[in-house]
């Protein structure tokens, strides 16, 4: 539906990015600077590229080779700025209305009191953006560039200009209104959650390049390489050193354990023994092992490992962990081996503030090779 | 008394602010939004009023517009007879006032965030709607203040406007040139009275001008 190719040379920086996007919502995720803005403003024609190809649904929006390059006016897309450059000296109606001037009055008149209606704006329809709070802001915002009916909505870091409970309240609204106008949009974010929340497909990108461009699961559980996980923000991210490859598993050797992990069929990552290999372990998926229920069973209890808590955090509804592995050589991550995220339940009941010491179990399911 | 100066500078100092309005908005837009060959220079050359002596400004005008100018000449040949005429007046008071205009107007082009300009152009409008839509809209604080300035330094202008339009009692003698005059055979009440006219009308429209842009859009 929507197929981008461009490049784009900035004194210091180069934008060269690939992708399509056949989902409803597409994420683009990255870190600041990455070019995700930059790319917004090639759709939206605000940029020009130096070279590539834009085209939505059969509409040639930019060909450098063919020489097209249809002006912003005439794209049909809906640009939501960050901060939403709302119009200072327009009332929120009049914002709503701006991309309506080419229709008849009464028309324009019902389709801006539809989009007020609907975007739950009614009764602020004469105030000035300085005298609407910020997710007000936003939804004008919104209904300003939904009014005219776009091809396909552009999103710039929705939630940047608001704080942390609004963003979480908002991003549930966001997400009501893309399903309910059920229009194409793109949505950039440096946040993962906002990203995997709102988007069905996410493009990872990383110094003006794209990373990986896979549906939002696939992104969460399977990170092409170390590069995308880290950007994500994914700890526990650690080198072993591999025994064994096929393409159901892999056996490595990592702290002086020996780890067993499940590999991905439909990747073939597969490689030599003694090669390096990098893995993630979500904290919240590594098991401790209760002490009055006898001993572990190798049998049952997978990729078996002993520490010492070195250090915890209280976030309120989760204690984080430093776990310190008993095995020789220096910690992998600084003064711990591994964080493990327990509930506060747990965290009381086993009395962890006491007893420090803990045997550790990670399903085999839970431990995620990154091909490199 | 005779109240012709200070009627024919007022008509004169609204002409010039028109026609001031008219080439200085395009220009000082071009300054602040666009990027062009001769961007410098054309910033540089718009000041040179305000720091050339006006009689040497007024010199090169009638060299200009003057009946054997290049200009005067063509001006000649369609019947349009500037130098020594209200018209000369006109054209001398628009040349001293016109780079506080642009330089005020410039200023508030810049100001105008250039992401809602963006913002009107995706929402389908053109470059001429942006301008009068969103641009001008809010940067029209800054216009105003600017002609306000602009009419003040042509309402008072008068080494460019004796060059050009000479000091023809009755025909071309603005106010200022009403009042050296005065002062120069000795009536002292007109030249004051003249002076206290001019004084106090710039002064309201200047405590006018204060009042106007603290309000809001």
């Amino acid at each position: 539906m929507l197929s981008v190719s461009l490049t784009k040379r900035l004194p210091d920086f180069t934008l060269d990015v690939t992708w399509d996007a056949a989902d409803v919502v597409t994420g683009l995720f990255g870190p600041s600077g990455s070019g995700k803005t930059l790319t917004l403003d090639c759709l939206a024609g605000l940029a020009r590229p130096d070279a590539g190809r834009i085209v939505l649904r059969d509409r040639v929006l930019f060909d450098a080779a063919a020489g097209i390059d249809v002006p912003s006016r005439d794209r049909r897309l809906g640009y939501v700025f960050q901060g939403y450059a709302l119009f200072p000296h327009l009332t929120a109606s009049d914002n709503v209305a701006y991309g309506l001037r080419g229709l008849p009055r009464d028309e324009r008149h019902r389709r801006v009191a539809d989009v007020i209606g609907r975007l739950g704006l009614s009764g602020l329809e004469q105030r000035y953006p300085a005298q609407l709070s910020g997710g007000e802001r936003q939804r004008v915002a919104l209904g300003r560039a939904l009014a005219p009916e776009p091809a396909l909505l552009l999103l710039d870091e929705p939630f940047s200009a608001l704080d942390l409970p609004l963003r979480r309240m908002l991003r549930d609204d966001l997400a009501r209104v893309l399903r309910e106008w059920r229009t194409a949009a793109v949505m950039v974010t440096h946040d993962f959650a906002e990203a995997y929340r709102l988007a069905d497909r996410i493009v990872v990108y990383e110094a003006g390049r794209v990373v990986q461009a896979a549906p939002r699961a696939e992104l969460l559980w399977q990170p092409a390489s170390e590069a995308v996980a880290r950007i994500m923000g994914i700890p526990n991210i650690l080198h072993g050193t591999v025994i064994k490859a096929t393409p159901d598993r892999i056996q490595f050797r990592w702290r002086d354990q020996l780890l067993e992990a499940v590999n991905s069929p439909t990747r073939s990552y597969l490689p030599p023994p003694g090669a390096p290999i990098a893995f993630f372990i979500r904290p919240e998926y590594v098991r401790l092992i209760r002490k009055d229920r006898g001993p572990a069973d190798p049998g049952h209890h997978m990729n078996l490992m002993t520490g010492v808590v070195v250090a915890d955090e209280d976030f309120g509804t989760t204690w984080l962990l430093r776990i310190r592995l008993d095995a020789s050589g220096p910690p992998a991550q600084g003064d711990h081996d591994l964080q493990v995220e327990v509930p506060h339940l747990v965290y009381e009941i086993l009395e962890i503030e006491r007893d420090r010491r803990w045997e550790f179990s990670i399903h085999r399911g839970s431990i995620h090779v990154l091909p490199a | 008394m005779d109240l012709f100066p200070l009627r024919l500078s007022l008509e004169v100092s609204l002409a010039a602010t028109a026609l001031t309005l008219g080439l200085g908005v395009p220009v000082a837009w071009a300054l602040g939004r666009r990027a062009f060959p001769g961007h410098d220079l054309l910033a540089a050359l718009v000041v040179t009023p305000l720091v050339l002596p006006p009689t040497v400004l007024g010199y090169y005008l009638l060299v200009l517009v003057g009946a054997r100018g290049p200009v005067g000449r063509v001006l000649d040949a369609v019947g349009i007879e500037v130098a020594f005429t209200w018209k000369g007046a006109v054209l001398a008071a628009c040349v001293g006032s016109i780079p506080l205009l642009i330089r005020a107007a410039q200023a508030g082009f810049e100001a105008v965030d250039p992401r809602l300009e963006a913002a009107a152009r995706t929402l389908g409008r053109s470059e001429w709607s942006v301008f009068w839509s969103v641009t001008l809209p809010l940067a029209w604080r800054a216009v105003l203040a600017g002609a306000v300035l602009a009419f003040c330094r042509a309402f008072g202008d008068f080494g460019i406007t004796l060059m050009v339009a000479g000091s023809i009692p009755g025909r071309t003698q603005t106010l200022p040139l009403a009042i050296y005059d005065h002062v120069q055979a000795n009536q002292m009440p007109e030249a004051n009275t003249l002076a206290l006219l001019a004084a106090g009308l710039v002064v309201v429209l200047l405590l006018g001008l204060g009042r106007v842009v603290r309000l809001r859009y």
